[in-house]
């Protein structure tokens, strides 16, 4: 076995073992952790023996198995980008509600103690 | 046209201004516009530069957001703010950098009080155009070609700041693009909600000082990807 090969197998083990410590406990954790799992034994797999890889891609009508892991990866990407997108929109949305929150309750405090809007603080 | 005669002129008015780092001109702004209109609400976005400071010596009444938020989060904040005060019947969104008229909100809000409308925007695209910049100009337009609901609402200028509404857009209005995109947004939501919107002729005041502070078209593509990716409700 190359050292190359042990190298990503590692990184492959410690990723997913990060992943599944990390992770929530809620529905959608759940799927991150199976599919986590199905990547690392793909993955492992795929560094073992790349020739089935060669293999299912001659299947699929793509040339060697590294193009169809940079398809696969392109793919990934993708989702990756969009699913964090969403996520960014998501937290931005709520950090606007708790802005303007607290900001609103600012205001009344500060009108409620000096009725002619004194000089905020800073 | 307006009722002058009454001392509290517009006291069931609210003007509403978002204000981001306008430290040279917000103070000369508010005071001028605090003439016609006793109730203004300054809604700081988290600016860098002393803006909340001016404004408390002007009068106006201020609410701070923590962080900086993007203006649409602003004028969000600012109704919220508005439309929780007694006596509240109208609404205006009006710029901080100077750019709009006061005179200009005023005839909205006439028009608020006379006619059947729920909400006034106000176009630059009656009359003479000629004071705008060229480039601008056409951002603008393609903007509103570009926008089928603007034009099936009769609207000609969708990215204008200056509108004017009354309570019940004011309780209905949900802002949740906080950046620029916002306009367009309140568009979708006056298709959906079913207000009735007029569309008021306005002068914009086109100083250094606020094409300086517009925005840039670069960020045209911002808010388009906005639009594309708002939360589809």
């Amino acid at each position: 076995m190359t050292v190359i090969k042990i190298v990503l197998i590692l990184a492959v083990v410690l990723l997913a073992l990060f992943v599944l410590r990390r992770h929530g406990t809620n529905r959608g954790g759940a799927y991150v952790k199976i599919g986590m799992a199905g990547f690392v034994v793909f993955a492992i797999y795929a560094v073992l023996r790349p020739d089935d890889v060669t293999w299912i891609a001659a299947r699929l009508g793509v040339g060697r198995g590294t193009d169809l892991i940079l398809y696969l990866l392109v793919v990934g990407f993708a989702f990756f980008a969009i699913s964090t997108y969403l996520r960014f929109k998501e937290l931005e949305f709520r950090l606007s509600k708790l802005a303007r929150a607290l900001a609103l309750a600012e205001a009344a405090e500060r009108e409620r103690g000096e009725p002619d809007h004194p000089a905020p603080p800073g | 046209m307006r009722a002058d005669s009454g001392l509290p002129a517009e006291s069931d008015v609210w003007l509403i201004m978002p204000v981001h780092n306008e430290g040279p001109v917000v103070a000369d702004v508010v005071t001028a516009a605090l003439a016609a209109f006793p109730n203004i609400v300054c809604v700081d976005d988290g600016s860098s530069d002393g803006s909340a400071k001016l404004i408390a010596g002007t009068g106006a009444h201020l609410v701070r957001h923590p962080v900086n938020l993007g203006q649409g989060a602003a004028i969000q904040t600012g109704v919220e703010y508005a439309r929780a005060q007694a006596g509240a019947q109208f609404f205006v969104t009006f710029d901080a950098d100077g750019q709009h008229q006061v005179a200009d909100a005023q005839r909205m809000v006439a028009r608020l009080r006379l006619e059947e409308v729920d909400i006034v925007v106000g176009s630059r695209f009656h009359g003479d155009v000629s004071h705008i910049p060229w480039l601008k100009r056409q951002a603008l337009q393609a903007a509103v070609k570009l926008s089928p609901r603007g034009r099936r609402l009769g609207l000609t200028d969708v990215h204008n700041g200056l509108r004017a509404f009354n309570a019940r857009v004011a309780h209905e209005l949900d802002i949740t693009v906080n950046g620029m995109g916002h306009a367009g947004e309140i568009v979708a939501m006056i298709d959906r909600c079913g207000w009735r919107v007029a569309e008021e002729p306005i002068d914009i005041r086109y100083t250094e000082y606020s094409l300086g502070k517009g925005q840039s078209l670069l960020n045209g593509v911002n808010i388009a990807f906005d639009s594309a990716v708002r939360r589809h409700r």
